[in-house]
């Protein structure tokens, strides 16, 4: 299997070093590309599939998604050598029900192998309270439409939003809604909401180089939202900061790196 | 032939800067600089990342008073803040917006917002730039959502004229219409009452009464009203009467038990016209605030130590003493503010669609 890969990417090589004139095995500096980082969403072993799958929590309880959305910013990436490459002022929000949102794009990655990911669920605080020429792309509150990620009352941003419907719900119409938010405070404390995720590759490396663009699939298990604890039959609503904190400590164990893909992809521009 | 290929488009290039430079410098703007009362402490408002224009300004104000901003087009900022009311919404307990639904809490007037470091009774909201969101999108208020509003206003030839002229842009941004509403909001300065012209001695007088009323003031309000704003902008709980089951107050915000039924300290600026008073709009006259502090104060975990005296809840204050510090009170009314016509509702309306226009005023319908 393993000679079988090596095999294979020493023709990779092969066909590189003729068809181009630059080696590929060794970094040159300045040596750039994209990283992919995708988000194959699950609950449990099964699928993530809107409204029509029914799931089952680990309290036996049976639900459906609606909607999944949460902010991935903060990315920092470490390399084989312990160094970390991040990713400030970057911003993504992933949408269950956009498939081109579960795919997160890092520009301009330096050439290295890098062994895992760290990145922060949510808006950190201080982009949280920038001005508004800070609060383009995804962070702009008029691009949500009816699927809003801000809290005007509170200002802030919904760090993950989870919603669906379960018999189970107190609701009368059977729903369910967990918004979570809360970066900590401005002027004064308030709760802290923000969780960081490192995901090991499990001792596969991503590689990035010049004609070398991975990518890395981090497999979600949105169940882990009710691993803290969290029941449908008792809380069915979670529209604020503090209330939210069992829906948080449940999600920092749904990302999961599952596999890499080193694919051959020459930086485009 | 390729070193040509990259002159051509460097020349392409700065045509386009030179163009686009030349369009940005014919956009005739007038830079605004709003005057800080001495007797105020520096602007909080970071007026450098939007600087006021008479442009940015007057559009704000036409947005201010537009009801294109609600849902059903019956409701504008101005509906729940009017001027006469030095901005809140007289006689309403809790404001009322579109479809005439109340909401939860009694509006706040608006003037001094450059000196706000929190909006809102609970403090939720940190930045003036973002604080028309909560009516824009709250259900009983504009009921509208950001990203429609934006579209109404690019659908509108003159807004974007409006903008382009205020802004430079060709495409109204949720960046450029919170400005503009900010910079409005930025102008409502109101210092010159009564008590101003006497305190910054610029020939105002106080009677013999009234000065009594500001040493009754100083000795027993100011320590939360500090002169000055009037507020220390802190939170705190002075004792109205709450069951929790509605509001929390800043508890809401902090979810910190010990901020329940705690309240942005309010401005007493101008609390002659914003009747009723307090979050709920509970005390209808301020009468019944001062009796209110000497008698109505409720007990409560939280209840400000400022409010009790030898672990009695309440104020001493005499009635007479009462009647001096209502007089008092009475010289923080800023005539020319609430007249100002800068800040009233623009005679010349833009043509937008307003379908329920007999429903705009609905102050009386109560
Ligand atoms: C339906 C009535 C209503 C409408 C319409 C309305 N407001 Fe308000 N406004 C309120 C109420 C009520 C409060 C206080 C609410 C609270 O603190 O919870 C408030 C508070 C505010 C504050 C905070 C003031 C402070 O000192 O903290 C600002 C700023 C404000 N409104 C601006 C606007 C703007 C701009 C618009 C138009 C986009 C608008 N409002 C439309 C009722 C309204
Ligand atoms: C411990 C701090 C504190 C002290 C001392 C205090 N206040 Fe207040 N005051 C507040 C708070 C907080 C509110 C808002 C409470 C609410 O809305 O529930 C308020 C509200 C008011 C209001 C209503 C304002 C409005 O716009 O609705 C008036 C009037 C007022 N106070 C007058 C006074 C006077 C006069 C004194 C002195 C006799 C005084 N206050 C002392 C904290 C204080």
């Amino acid at each position: 299997m393993n000679s079988f890969k090596i095999a294979l990417l020493g023709l990779l090589w092969m066909t590189l070093l003729f068809s181009c004139d630059s080696a590929a095995e060794t970094i040159s500096p300045g040596d750039k590309n994209n990283m992919i980082i995708e988000f194959d969403q699950y609950v449990g072993n099964e699928k993530l599939v809107l409204n029509s799958k029914t799931y089952k929590n680990t309290a036996g309880e049976d639900f459906t998604i609606s909607t999944l959305n949460f902010f991935v910013s903060n990315i920092a990436l470490k390399k084989s050598d312990g160094t970390e490459v991040t990713f400030p002022d970057q911003y993504f929000l992933v949408r269950q029900a956009d498939a081109a949102s579960l795919k997160l794009t890092l520009k301009d990655v330096p050439a290295a192998d890098y062994t895992s990911v760290r990145y922060t669920i949510g808006v950190d605080s201080l982009k949280s309270v920038s001005d508004l020429s800070q609060r383009k792309g995804v962070l702009d509150p008029a691009s949500y439409g009816n699927d809003n990620m801000y809290w005007s009352w509170n200002s802030g941003y919904i760090f993950f939003k989870i919603e669906g419907s379960s018999p189970l719900s107190s609701d009368p119409a059977k729903v369910f809604m967990y918004h979570v938010g809360g970066y900590g405070g401005y002027t004064g404390k308030t709760p802290n909401n923000l969780r960081t995720i490192t995901a090991d590759f499990g001792g596969n490396t991503a590689t990035v180089r010049k004609d070398i663009s991975p990518t890395v699939h981090i497999i979600t298990d949105a169940g882990q939202v009710f691993s803290a604890g969290l029941r449908i039959s008792t809380t069915s609503m979670i529209h604020s900061p503090a209330a939210a904190k069992p829906v948080a400590d449940g999600y920092v164990n749904m990302f999961k790196v599952d596999h890499v893909h080193n694919d051959k992809h020459d930086h485009k521009e | 032939m390729f070193k040509h290929k990259k002159v051509l488009i460097s020349l392409c290039i700065s045509a386009y800067l030179a163009i686009s430079a030349f369009q940005i410098s014919n956009i005739q703007r007038t830079f605004f600089k709003p005057e800080i009362p001495s007797n105020f402490p520096p602007p909080v408002y970071e007026l450098k990342a939007n600087p006021l224009t008479e442009e940015g300004i007057e559009l704000g104000r036409t947005l201010f008073y537009d009801p294109i901003l609600s849902s059903d087009g019956s409701t504008s900022c101005g509906s729940c803040h009017q001027q006469f009311a030095a901005f809140a919404h007289q006689d309403h307990p809790m404001s009322h917006g579109v479809d005439n639904q109340f909401g939860r809490r009694n509006a706040l007037p608006l003037f001094n917002l450059l000196f706000s470091k929190t909006f809102f009774w609970d403090g939720g909201v940190h930045s003036l730039d973002f604080s028309p969101l909560n009516a824009l999108e709250n259900e009983v208020e504009l009921n509208e959502q950001l990203d429609n509003v934006l579209k109404k206003l690019n659908d509108s030839e003159e807004y974007r004229d409006k903008f382009k002229k205020a802004f430079g842009v060709s495409e109204i941004t949720s960046k450029v219409f919170l400005q503009s509403l900010t910079q409005f909001m930025a102008t409502l300065v109101s210092a010159n009452s009564r008590y101003d012209k006497f305190i910054r001695n610029e020939g105002g007088l106080l009677t013999a009464e009234e000065k009594e009323g500001l040493e009754l003031f100083e000795q027993k309000c100011s320590s939360c009203h500090a002169t000055g704003l009037f507020t220390d902008g802190s939170f705190r709980n002075n004792g109205v009467p709450n069951n929790y089951r509605f509001d929390k107050g800043r508890e809401e915000i902090t979810l910190n038990a010990s901020d329940r039924g705690k309240y942005k300290v309010p401005s007493l600026r101008n609390i002659e016209f914003t009747a009723p008073y307090m979050h709920d709009g509970s005390i209808s006259s301020l009468e019944k605030v001062l009796d209110h502090y000497t008698s109505g104060v409720e007990q409560s975990a939280t209840l400000d130590p400022l409010l009790k005296q030898n672990n009695q809840p309440g104020l001493a204050i005499t009635d007479p003493e009462k009647k001096k510090i209502i007089a008092f009170l009475m010289t923080l009314s800023d005539r020319e503010f609430i007249t100002d016509k800068r800040f009233s509702e623009p005679e010349l309306f833009l043509n937008t669609p307003k379908p329920n226009e007999k429903n705009h005023s609905h102050t009386n319908n109560r």
